[in-house]
């Protein structure tokens, strides 16, 4: 899962976390002009943009989106 | 779609540590133009920007080179290029210098000197605030040099002018827009592979650069080193294990047994990875599991220093629930985790690869390319080095033509799974390719028998599934991308691990001994028609410094086990008790 929720009422839209995502899982709404998890299942769990957003309006969990098969 | 065109004297593929370097060198050098680009963003990705806080770089003042060589070139079973080892323990403490002076911020003493300690094997690290500030820093570095970032292009292919680099072409993962790259030289730094498996911070490394290097008729190498390491069951958390171990952390059975000591009495769960791996994967095969490592006992100062150095998984165990304050609050279920893909593209001394004009460094070379592993430590000089040769073959030559049946092929192939009504989603042939290659029966202990099978399975995803794979958007064109190149390097890997007939950094029930008569070699990768043609060459040891004793022996993992009456040997294969 990774990124968890956005909080829009915190969100400003400076776009940080969109340009820092390295799996493209982030975008800008257009309307709203704030960003939304658009690709949820991609997403590298790295918590990256927890860590660059200024308005802690991001917040990650480490908790696995797709199913990994185990070694054993 | 629309095309944007690019020209320049050296282009750098990849904005890691090894392509950062590069590309700042090959500026100093004096190219006049360089451009980095990156799938996602110049330093916001790939290994070195999630990296663990911690460099095995090689000091002068604090290091016994001839014992620093000795080791890398025994970790590496001799297979390590000791020519590149010499250059990488000249350059290694300048890189750092430098990095001290672009603003990278390491843990130092109260006298201002590099905090050092214990990590994986024998040599202390210095430590440093996480890959996140390394790569900021070292990105505003590469902007002040006056290299021109390009990011969110996915670079898919290279382009080829007779018989040397012309450029390379890719597109961008949201406007889907190709980009066409024309450059007298090229640095390829894309990293290395990984199957999107456990642990986060590589899960964007699909070995782009690696496959892009195969279907341009590239030689490359080092598939056969069976990568490894370690993690978490169940939580999504990582990096780490060298600081977790380095501070004491110790891995025990389902029967609370402290089982890796066996196998090294002396570092214990600091040995190097592939024995850790084995060692839980034979505890695995005596029913031995699950596994936990346990950090409870760790001291808060210790944890505190954890905190400063990887930062970011030290938050998600918080956010788990196991790390609280200062303490860790309970031992975590262990599992081995891979493939963490070794091979690369065979290079020389001058990091030159098989094609005039393109270079490689960092992980986009194989294991054995300079350090005997791919770490940060390896990726810096290699990098460096690269950039600097780029730039001075750049200067010799005149810019490249382009091919446009070339690129217009490219292309086509490029933005085929975009206009696929129909067909199959990346994350069915990614999980479809996990399935058969993670099992640690396949993958950390090996047999011809349960390889063979895994090939075959590959071989039909790779048939059946791969000419499907269907992108709606551009970042699904991404993702199929990188389920095509995941593919094409399980091959690489599967076909490479069969072909050696030995244990050696990884271990074979078939084949238990490690056998320096017959395979102090490399085994090479190369595209004939549509085949993989492999083969294997011999490590040039008689121009290297150090050279193994010829023989045969038991491999050291099947040594420990035969001696715990773990398994027996029969017939010249492993038989488990
Ligand atoms: C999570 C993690 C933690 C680690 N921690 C440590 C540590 O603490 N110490 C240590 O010594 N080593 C560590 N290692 C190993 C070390 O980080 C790597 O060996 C090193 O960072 C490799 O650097 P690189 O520049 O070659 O590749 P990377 O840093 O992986 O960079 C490759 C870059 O290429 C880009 N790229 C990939 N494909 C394409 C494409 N198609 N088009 C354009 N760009 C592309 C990626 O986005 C990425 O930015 C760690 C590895 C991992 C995965
Ligand atoms: S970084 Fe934070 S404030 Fe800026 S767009 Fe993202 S969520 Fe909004
Ligand atoms: S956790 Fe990492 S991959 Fe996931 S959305 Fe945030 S930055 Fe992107």
């Amino acid at each position: 899962m990774g990124v968890r929720k956005i909080d829009v009422a915190r969100c400003t839209g400076c776009s940080i976390c969109v340009e820092y995502c390295p799996m493209d899982v982030l975008k800008m709404d257009g309307k709203s002009q704030k960003a939304f998890i658009k690709y949820l299942r991609d997403c590298q769990g790295c918590f990256l943009c927890e860590r660059v957003c200024p308005e802690n309006a991001v917040y990650c969990v480490p908790v696995y989106e797709r199913r990994i098969p185990l070694p054993w | 779609m629309n095309n944007q065109e690019h020209e320049t004297d050296v282009l750098v593929i990849g904005g890691g540590i090894a392509g950062t370097f590069a590309a700042i060198k090959a500026r100093e050098a004096g190219a006049a133009e360089v451009v980095q680009v990156d799938k996602a963003s110049v330093g916001r990705s790939g290994c070195s920007a999630f990296a663990a806080g911690v460099i095995q770089a090689f000091s002068p003042d604090e290091d016994d080179r001839e014992d620093c060589f000795r080791e890398a070139v025994i970790k590496s079973h001799f297979l390590c290029d000791q020519e590149k080892l010499e250059d990488h323990l000249d350059d290694s403490a300048d890189r750092i210098k430098e990095m001290d002076s672009l603003g990278v911020e390491f843990v130092k003493t109260a006298q201002g000197k590099l905090q050092r300690q214990v990590g994986r094997g024998k040599f202390t690290s210095i430590m440093f605030h996480g890959g996140y500030q390394m790569m900021e820093a070292m990105r505003r570095a590469a902007s002040r040099t006056g290299v021109k970032l390009v990011d969110r292009v996915m670079i898919v292919d290279l382009l080829t002018d007779g018989g040397r680099i012309a450029g390379a072409i890719g597109f961008n993962t949201d406007s889907g827009e190709v980009h066409e790259f024309m450059a007298k030289s090229v640095v390829l730094a894309a990293g290395r592979t990984w199957l999107k498996t456990r642990r986060p911070g590589h899960r964007n490394l699909s070995g782009d650069g690696i496959a892009a290097a195969y279907r341009a008729g590239l030689t490359l190498t080092g598939f056969d080193s069976g990568g490894v390491n370690t993690g978490p069951a169940m939580y999504d958390i990582g990096p780490g294990n060298n600081m977790y171990m380095g501070s004491g952390a110790t891995l025990v059975n389902a029967d609370g047994e402290r089982f890796v000591e066996k196998y090294d009495p002396v570092l214990k769960e600091r040995t190097e990875l592939h024995t850790l791996s084995a060692a839980c994967a034979i505890e695995a095969k005596r029913g031995k599991t699950p596994l936990y490592l346990d950090m409870t006992h760790i001291e808060p100062e210790k944890v505190r220093l954890m905190r400063r150095v990887i930062p970011s998984p030290m938050m998600m165990w918080e956010r788990a629930g196991v790390l609280a304050g200062d303490r860790f609050t309970r031992k975590i279920e262990w599992v081995t985790e891979g493939p963490s893909v070794r091979g690369g593209l065979l290079v020389n001394r001058r990091y030159e690869t098989t094609l005039p004009g393109l270079f490689a460094c960092g992980d986009a070379m194989p294991s054995s390319g300079t350090w005997g592993q791919n770490a940060l430590a390896g990726a810096m000089t290699s990098g460096a080095r690269a950039g600097k040769h780029a730039a001075e073959y750049a200067r010799e030559v005149s810019p490249p033509e382009a091919d446009a049946e070339q690129i217009s092929e490219l292309k086509r192939q490029m933005l085929e799974p975009l206009l696929r009504k129909d067909g199959i989603e990346p994350d069915q042939v990614l999980l479809s390719l996990q399935e058969a290659v993670m099992p640690y029966d396949v993958w950390t202990l090996r047999s011809e028998e349960r390889m063979s099978r895994a090939l075959k399975e590959i071989e039909s995803i790779w048939r059946d599934q791969v000419p499907l794979l269907k992108a709606y958007d551009p970042h699904y064109l991404r993702m199929a991308v990188e389920a095509r190149n995941l593919a094409l390097v399980s091959l690489l890997l599967l076909k490479s691990s069969l072909f050696r007939q030995e244990s050696r950094e990884t271990a074979r029930e078939d084949y238990p001994y490690m056998d320096n008569i017959n395979w102090l070699k490399w085994v090479t990768v190369k595209k004939e028609g549509e085949q993989i043609s492999t083969s294997a060459v011999e490590v040039p040891l008689h121009r290297y410094k150090l050279k193994p004793e010829k023989g045969k022996d038991l491999h050291p993992i099947w040594r420990v086990a035969e001696r715990q009456g773990i398994i027996r040997i029969e017939g010249e294969r492993v038989k488990w008790a």
